[in-house]
């Protein structure tokens, strides 16, 4: 499957579904709490302007037609550009207004009101605008202007304060940065805990995984271990399917077997009699015989072989395999007196069946004990976390190189006088190779031939 | 010479009894497990030929109780079976030689020979230390009975220190006594082959003399024979 069609990962998939939804519910948090604040703010710094207009409305006077303010004792007004400002105007032609009374504050400066603004308080008395504005200084400001009649006086007054909101506005920005960076540092943590607990909550599907890739590797032939309710069912279903997988390998080793251990005896009867009475047609039936137990033979190991090759779950400690082929060789290859010397380390083990690496290993050092003088040296070594070498070497009389090719051929039979069916290095090959490793001739020091088997590995 | 065949296919024991009569060997023939069982404890053969797919009782379960009885006669098995496993299980149970079906007629009678010769070679005693046994004729070792599977290498070693029970033996003695000439030698190797024949026979029967060698010894209570 290509990366790019493969499915997002249950991991990716889960921790993505709860990042987004954290992100959104973390960002409206966000908004919501800094929008209340600033309005909360505003409602407290509008509250201080209305304070300041119900004073000049209820201390301003009318003397003489001129509107009197009162003395307001509020410092900040006092002081030129103080950024609190107050104003009482009244309605000039053409929609706008004329400052009657301001605060020293604003020394000859006006505090400006929007046509729009002036327009609803001349239609709404008595009511508080609140609006935006520049002040004197261009300082941002936040005003309110209220209409109102003064006893003595027929023209409606316009009472106006203002203020700079600048420090508000700085307050809110401080306050909008902590609620950010106080929501990102709990977004993250979100995050770190989901990824937590998705690796946890899914961990039972990771240990699933890793037991399956045992059993391929052969550490061990079943699921072992408890798992939750929802995986209980694959397990026990996997591990059925494990054990059908042994019985049919097993019944088709019995079966063929069976029809291996059938054919033999009548194949031996029709070869001893045929050697007992000579004659020409006792030569064909002694060749006929002769190649059917070679394809019995062959045909019977590969079916073997491959039923095998495919079990999962097997390995094969390679010591005591030497260990028992070793004596078994020597006394086979009797009357001539050979000694194996063999040498495996004990923790080295095979990827796959016992019976397979007996077969594999028992060829090859069966031929090295039929061509050696007397000494067969075997070697086990670990080339790599996945494989291992089986080096078998004889001090017999070796094979030239060009001549390497046929002995793997099946059948082959370099030499007739040497004892057996000439196809043991044929056997071997073929099972090596079931199991995805090889076999490569070469010259020995101790003056033979040299077989190197490289075999899969299996974790100790 | 008295040979006993056991064979259950009636073609094949007709042209086997024939070709050992011609051979010039006296030959009983058993067709069944039990049959071959009762005649081999009965009968003094010489060598005994057996089959392993046998009715009544299968021919390793027969040697097995041949060896069990103390019957030392040799025997060469002949079987369809070919497997390594088949082969290693039938030593196990002690046989002295294989033969897979289908055979030559020449190469069965030419083992049959061997197998003769060799077991009427050599006359030395057998030799005992403790529950070990080793029996040079046959070149064969057991503890309680049991046989033991040895290489050569390792059936050479534990010869010699039967031999030379009780005494401390040096490396490079062992190791002279273990390899020919020619064979590349390196003292490491001995520890190899103590190892494997302590795994075999127990770790307490081989010492470790520091530095001076082993010294092969029976297990506290055992009786010494030497």
């Amino acid at each position: 499957m290509s990366a790019a069609r493969r499915r997002p990962s249950l991991v990716r998939r889960l921790v993505i579904l709860a990042a987004g939804w954290s992100a959104v519910a973390l960002l409206v948090t966000g908004i919501l709490l800094t929008t209340a604040f600033h309005q909360a703010s505003l409602r407290r710094f509008d509250l201080v302007l209305s304070d300041v207009t119900q004073g000049l409305l209820a201390g301003s006077t009318v003397q003489d037609g001129q509107v009197v303010a009162p003395l307001l004792t509020d410092a900040r007004a006092l002081r030129v550009y103080s950024g609190r400002y107050w104003q009482i105007a009244e309605h000039a032609p053409g929609g706008r207004m004329r400052p009657l009374v301001r605060s020293r504050s604003l020394f000859d400066q006006e505090l400006p009101v929007p046509g729009e603004v002036l327009a609803s308080i001349a239609a709404d008395p008595g009511k508080e605008f609140y609006y935006d504005t520049r002040g004197p200084l261009g300082q941002p400001l936040r005003a309110m202007a209220m209409q109102v009649s003064l006893p003595g006086r027929a023209a409606p007054v316009i009472l106006m304060a203002a203020e700079d909101r600048s420090p508000l506005d700085a307050e809110a920005r401080r306050f909008a940065y902590l609620t950010a960076g106080a929501l990102v540092m709990l977004g993250a943590g979100i995050l770190i805990a989901v990824m937590v607990q998705v690796r946890v909550g899914l961990r039972p599907l990771f240990d699933l995984r890793r037991a399956i890739a045992d059993v391929r590797k052969g550490k061990t032939d079943r699921l072992a271990g408890d798992y939750p309710e929802e995986l209980e069912p694959l397990a026990a279903e996997l591990n059925a399917l494990i054990v059908h997988n042994q019985e049919v390998v097993e019944r088709q080793r019995t079966h063929v077997g069976n029809l291996a251990h059938a054919l033999k005896t009548p194949l031996s009867v029709m070869l001893t009699e045929a050697h007992q009475t000579p004659g020409s047609l006792s030569e064909v039936v002694s060749h006929q015989a002769e190649l059917m137990r070679g394809q019995v033979d062959h045909h019977l190991r590969r079916a073997r072989a491959a039923a095998r090759a495919q079990a999962p779950g097997e390995r094969t400690q390679v010591e005591p395999v030497l260990d028992e082929l070793a004596p078994t060789i020597e006394r086979v290859c009797m009357p001539k007196d050979v000694v194996i010397d063999w040498r495996a380390p004990e923790d080295l083990w095979f990827r796959g069946e016992r019976q397979d690496l007996l077969e594999i290993a028992g060829n090859v050092i069966e031929n090295a004990g039929k061509w050696c003088k007397g000494k067969v040296r075997v070697t086990a070594a670990p080339v790599s976390p996945e494989r291992f070498t089986l080096v078998v070497e004889d001090d017999g009389p070796g094979l030239p190189p060009e001549r390497r090719g046929e002995v793997l051929k099946r059948g082959a039979r370099l030499d007739e006088s040497a004892p057996g069916s000439g196809l043991g290095l044929a056997i071997v090959d073929e099972l090596a190779r079931a199991y995805g490793g090889e076999l490569t001739l070469g010259d020995s020091a101790m003056g033979g031939l040299k077989v190197e088997l490289t075999l899969p590995r299996a974790e100790a | 010479m008295r040979i006993l065949l056991v064979e259950d296919d009636p073609n094949l024991s007709r042209q086997l009894k024939q070709a050992l009569g011609d051979a010039g060997y006296a030959v009983d023939h058993a067709a069944d497990g039990e049959e071959a069982h009762y005649l081999g404890d009965a009968e003094p053969y010489d060598a005994i030929v057996l089959d392993l797919g046998l009715p009544k009782m299968d021919g390793v379960t027969v040697l097995e109780r041949w060896r069990k009885d103390a019957i030392a006669t040799p025997v060469l098995i002949l079987t369809a079976r070919a497997a390594w496993s088949e082969k290693v299980a039938g030593f196990d149970a002690g046989a002295d030689d294989y033969l897979t079906k289908p055979f030559h007629t020449e190469e069965l009678l030419a083992r049959l020979r061997a197998l003769l010769r060799r077991s009427a070679g050599h006359a030395s005693p057998n030799l005992e230390c403790g529950a070990l046994r080793l029996d040079p004729r046959a070149a064969r070792a057991s503890i309680d009975g049991e046989p033991l599977r040895l290489t050569s290498l390792e059936y050479r070693l534990l010869h010699y220190l039967m031999m030379h029970q009780g005494r401390v033996i040096s490396r490079t003695e062992l190791v002279e006594h273990l390899y020919d000439q020619d064979f590349d030698r390196d003292s490491n190797t001995i520890e190899v082959f103590i190892g494997r024949l302590r795994k075999k026979i127990g770790p307490d029967r081989i010492e470790t003399a520091r530095g001076l060698g082993y010294r092969l010894v029976p297990l506290p209570g055992e009786a010494t024979a030497a």
